[in-house]
Parts: structure tokens; C-alpha cells; sequence
């Protein structure tokens, strides 16, 4: 009972047998167990069509798991509803491939949407955040260096800038797990770094776990601090990035995988 | 049961009432009925429903002759010539059969096709009592043209009264389109695919979808003649009529908008904890907001058209004084008026289309 609580309170995160069987028969997870520790930056990687997006989904429950158990700080979230199923989506906050921001906002509203769950309905509507909100919402924004854009509209933003917006849409949910969905995927390798070093900074200096969905292994080796690969919904591989080997690479890639750098 | 079964049913249902119309077409033809016997309904829609079956036997034979299972691909393409044309619209494009090499009236559906098209235009010919001796018969064309003439010199002295109208027209238009529009900015969204996904949702969509339907199939000039027993005669029946009209029309517009947004901000503003209210007004309301404003111009623009319509049968505005002015016979006042609500629809027909490209 005690080794139980305390594994808990070192564990944000705990999955266990987690199944994932979409209405028309896919089966995207397959009896996915894993644990994350408070402060890790944790990297899933695996092909497209892996399970990976699926298995961030169900986590802030943008997708409803068919079974098995997502334990957030100790509590099991499948089943939340209303209420409590906002609050978990506020404290793990995700960012996308796509950035999935509101284009023709400004940034600084962007940024703002991070505090709806905290504002009263009616006084969202009318867009009336508070004080407080606005001057942490830019500080959000000089943490992720574009500050000076605040009042542009994101879409005239480049990828990579866009990506930070998000970022900083994120921090303003105050979330205790970062979730991010091949956050670099759709940015030229340049942005990539810039991108990636923002999330390895948000969390080193503000001590939020992340979890990132990523493609490329040098970019694992670089910013993981532990690593799980997933192959058709299940978990191939677990453990220190840099004991990834040749034979693990083509394991989790398949035959005709060849490993790409990016610098 | 067989391979071919994703598209037959509707195929064979197409064939059969292509059969059933040809058939009753002939039988009228060859028979001659007389005034009382064409009026028995219940013993023509029987004959009707016998050549319906006869019609979706003779298709399903047909179709499962070209689809049925077989051993060559020589035998495939002879027997593709038997292809009905219900197969050849409704065919899958999994079972598509190679068709070019035979030309259309070597083949079962050009036929097909051809008869159908050649009975149906001698049919619509004798229904409309089309006559060339009637439109080219010289008192007709004498009557009509001093017709023209008095329309083409307009009496200019009711231009006043004609303008008063007229405002009054583009006001009733505009008051049915400013207040379908929050009604149908709501209803919008009860009847989008992707917000009313829950199963009980769902089933209120439908529900909503066939109601729309049902109101919108009516045409306004019905529910004129509705409110202005309701509410009585004039400008108050007409804009309500409109308004019931654009709301269904909108709502439709509107939905049809929020079904094609893009799902990414959705999940966004979703994955921030947002509620539902909050997720449509920041997620979904921003990617709408112009395309409505675009539709809603163009449909006050309609709107304006159809106030004119709705005036004949008493909604008031210009459409009634020109039903006045034409009941007796005053053409030079009706050219007048012709003049007046040209320049008018030409007019917000231009202005609309500015507006709805500045919009882009």
C-alpha cells in the first residue's frame, strides 16, 4: 500500500492495458501499459498509423479509450465527464501537427484561449480575460520569443512561429503535462531545432512533463530523456534514447527503414 | 447474396420506374382512355405498379446477365451490352464494366435512354399543348403587339406612388431577412452533421433536417396567402412570409457552412479545457462569419425578387399594385412599374455581388 502511494506521487502518469478500438473495427491501441515520471520528456515514436496521435488523444480524452485505465495524478480519467473532464483537458495541455490555432485571431487572443476553462462563459464571449491573464499570456509569449508579434494575426505567422503561439496557448492553461503531437512534423528542419529547444525549455525551466510524438530519431537522441516506440498499437521498445541500436531502428521502422538526420 | 448487390437495388429501382412511365405513356397512346377513365386513380396506379414490377423483374434479369458470375473476359464484354441504364447510372465503380467497346444503340441502356427521352418530350409537347398555329396565329400577335406598345410608353405619372412601393418592397425584403437571421444563426447548428454527433443529438438533426425540408419545400407565396389571413392583407403578411422562407433556406446555408469547417481549431480550443458554448463561438463562429454574410446578402437580394412575387397574392409592396394596374388592364402603368422593379433588382443584384467579392 505505502510502495503503491509513493510509486504514485512520482508517477504523473500511469497507462495501464489501454485499448483503443475505433467504430469501424481499427484496433489503434493494443494493451498499453507505460508509466511517466513527474519531469520527464518523454518521446514516442513509430510510424504514421502507429497508434501514437491515438494514444495522446485518449490521454486529455480528445478520444474515449474502449478500455483499460489512464491514471493522472493517481486519479483515472477514462470515465470523466463535464465538469472534470475540462479540468483534465486544462492540465494537459497539447499542441498539434497543425497547430490547430484560430487564424484569424491575433496572437495575443490566441494565446488567451488558454484561459477559457478558467473564464466565466458569458464573460468569454465577450472576450473579458483579465488583467492578470493578458500579462501572463505575453509573458508566455517572450518565453517563446515573439512577444514583439502579439498584436499581429497568427496567420500571417510563419510554421515555426505559429508553433511557439501554440506553445504559449498551452503554458497558459498552468498545465502540469505537456502533450505534443509531432509537433515539427509540418516545419523545415531549421525551425525544427528552435521548436523543439522552446519545448526542452518549458520543460527543464518550468518543470512541466512532456510528452512528444516525434519522427525523426536525431531528434530523439537530442531531447528525449526516455523513449517508447510503438508498432501496430503496441509497445515495441522502452527505455534510454541512446540505447536505441541499428537493430531496434529497423525493428521499430521495418526492413527498408533507413535512418534520416536532422541537422 | 450475389457480388453485385451495392448498386442493384437502387439500379433496378430506376429501371422500374423508367419502365412504369414508358409503359403507362404507351398504354395511354395505344388505348385512348377516355376523360373518366383517366380520372380513376386507384386502377391507373395499379397499372403503373404492374409495370413497375414487370419493369424491376425485367432489370434484375438484365443486370445480374452482365454482373453474374462468369469465366472469360470475351463473355464479360458480350454480355455488357445488356447493361440497363438504372446499372449504368448507379453502377459501383468496384464492378465497373468496361463499356466502350460497344456503341451506345448497339447497347441495352442507349436504347433505353433514346425511348425514354423521345416519349417523354412527345408527352411534355402534348401536355403543354404546344402549338406553333397558336403562337404564330395573327390575332394573337396583333393583340400582343399593341400590348407591347402601351407597356414600352410608360405613364410616368404614377412614378411617385411606384417608388413609395418599391421602397417598401426592398424594406419588407430586408425586415425578413434581418430577422431570419439570428433564428437561423441558432437552428444552424442544431442541424450541422458534426456538432449533433451524440446519438440523441443525432436523432433531433434528422428531425430538424426533415422539418426544414417540409418548410422550405412550401413556397413563400403559400405562406402569404397563410399570413395574410392570419394578420390580414399588406406589407406585414408579405415580410412574414419571406421570413419563414429565409429562415429554412438560411438554416440549410448556414449548416451546410459549419459542416465544412476545419476540424483542427475545433480540437484546439476542445484540447484548452474549453466548454461546448465556448468551443463553437471561438472555434467555429470565426471560420464561419463571412461566408454567412456573404449568403445572407445574396438572400436578401432574393428576397427582394420574391417580395415582388409575393405582393400578387397580397404581401403587399409593389407586387400588389402591379396585380391592381395589370387586373385592369392599365399597360402603360405596368410599364412603369416594369421599369421601376427592373432597375431595382438590377440594382442590389450589382450591389450584392460587390459586396459578397469585397467579402472574400
Amino acid at each position: 500500500m505505502n510502495s503503491a502511494e509513493n510509486t504514485s506521487s512520482s508517477n504523473i502518469l500511469s497507462i495501464k492495458n489501454l485499448n483503443k478500438i475505433y467504430n469501424n473495427g481499427f484496433h489503434a491501441l493494443n494493451n498499453i501499459c507505460f508509466d511517466v515520471k513527474r519531469g520527464e520528456f518523454l518521446v514516442i515514436i513509430g510510424l504514421s498509423g502507429s497508434g501514437k496521435s491515438t494514444l495522446l488523444r485518449c490521454i486529455n480524452r480528445l478520444h474515449d479509450p474502449s478500455s483499460g485505465e489512464i491514471l493522472f495524478n493517481g486519479v483515472d480519467v477514462t470515465q470523466l465527464k463535464g465538469q472534470k473532464l475540462r479540468e483534465l483537458r486544462k492540465q494537459a495541455a497539447m499542441i498539434f501537427q497543425h497547430f490547430n490555432l484560430i487564424p484569424r485571431y491575433s496572437v495575443l487572443s490566441n494565446v488567451l484561449m488558454g484561459r477559457l476553462s478558467s473564464t466565466s462563459t458569458l464573460a468569454s464571449l465577450f472576450s473579458q480575460f483579465s488583467a492578470k491573464d493578458k500579462k501572463q499570456a505575453l509573458e508566455y509569449l517572450r518565453l517563446v520569443g515573439i512577444e514583439e508579434k502579439a498584436s499581429l494575426r497568427v496567420d500571417q505567422l510563419s510554421g515555426g512561429q505559429q508553433q511557439r503561439v501554440a506553445i504559449a496557448r498551452a503554458l497558459s492553461q498552468n498545465p502540469k503535462i505537456l502533450l505534443a503531437d509531432e509537433p515539427v512534423a509540418s516545419l523545415d528542419p531549421a525551425t525544427c531545432h528552435t521548436v523543439m529547444d522552446y519545448l526542452k525549455k518549458v520543460n527543464q525551466e518550468l518543470n512541466i512533463t512532456v510528452i512528444c510524438n516525434l519522427h525523426f530519431l536525431s531528434l530523439v537522441k537530442q531531447y528525449a530523456t526516455r523513449v517508447i516506440a510503438l508498432r501496430k498499437g503496441e509497445i515495441v521498445y522502452q527505455g534510454h534514447p541512446s540505447e536505441i541500436t541499428p537493430e531496434w531502428f529497423t525493428k521499430i521502422y521495418g526492413e527498408e527503414a533507413r535512418e534520416v538526420h536532422v541537422n | 447474396m450475389k457480388t453485385y448487390n451495392f448498386f442493384s437495388i437502387k439500379a433496378i429501382f430506376f429501371d422500374a420506374i423508367n419502365f412504369a412511365v414508358v409503359g403507362s405513356i404507351l398504354t395511354v397512346a395505344i388505348l385512348h382512355p377516355t376523360e373518366e377513365q383517366l380520372l380513376s386513380l386507384h386502377r391507373n396506379a395499379l397499372v403503373f405498379l404492374i409495370f413497375f414490377i414487370v419493369g424491376s423483374g425485367l432489370s434484375s434479369i438484365l443486370i445480374s446477365c452482365c454482373y453474374g458470375k462468369k469465366q472469360s473476359e470475351i463473355k464479360k464484354i458480350i454480355s455488357s451490352r445488356y447493361k440497363t441504364l438504372g446499372a449504368h447510372l448507379f453502377e459501383s465503380p468496384k464492378y465497373k464494366l468496361n463499356h466502350s467497346t460497344h456503341s451506345f444503340f448497339s447497347t441495352v441502356w442507349g436504347w433505353q435512354l433514346l425511348l425514354t427521352l423521345v416519349l417523354v418530350f412527345i408527352t411534355g409537347a402534348i401536355q403543354t399543348h404546344f402549338s406553333f398555329g397558336e403562337l404564330f396565329d395573327p390575332q394573337g400577335l396583333n393583340s400582343a403587339s399593341q400590348l407591347f406598345r402601351q407597356i414600352a410608353s410608360p405613364d410616368w405619372s404614377i412614378l411617385p406612388i411606384a417608388v413609395l412601393k418599391v421602397i417598401e418592397t426592398i424594406f419588407i425584403a430586408f425586415m425578413a431577412t434581418v430577422l431570419a437571421i439570428p433564428i437561423a444563426f441558432f437552428l444552424a447548428f442544431l442541424s450541422a452533421k458534426n456538432i449533433m454527433k451524440h446519438p440523441l443529438a443525432f436523432a433531433f438533426y434528422g428531425l430538424m433536417r426533415t422539418f426544414l425540408n417540409i418548410i422550405r419545400s412550401i413556397e413563400p407565396i403559400i405562406w402569404a396567402i397563410i399570413f395574410s389571413v392570419w394578420v390580414g392583407i399588406g406589407s406585414f403578411s408579405g415580410m412574414l412570409a419571406l421570413m419563414i422562407h429565409s429562415v429554412a433556406s438560411l438554416t440549410k446555408q448556414y449548416s451546410e457552412i459549419v459542416e465544412s469547417v476545419n476540424e483542427g481549431p475545433i480540437e484546439g480550443i476542445q484540447s484548452t479545457g474549453a466548454n461546448l458554448i465556448q468551443t463553437i463561438w471561438f472555434a467555429i463562429v470565426p471560420q464561419v462569419v463571412l461566408p454567412y454574410i456573404s449568403f445572407t446578402i445574396y438572400r436578401w437580394d432574393i428576397n427582394v425578387r420574391m417580395a415582388t412575387i409575393i405582393g400578387f397574392a397580397g404581401g403587399g409592396g409593389i407586387g400588389t399594385l402591379l396585380n391592381q394596374y395589370s387586373m385592369r388592364a392599365m399597360w402603360p402603368q405596368v410599364g412603369c412599374l416594369i421599369v421601376v422593379i427592373a432597375a431595382v433588382v438590377w440594382f442590389m443584384d450589382m450591389a450584392s455581388a460587390y459586396l459578397r467579392e469585397s467579402l472574400k
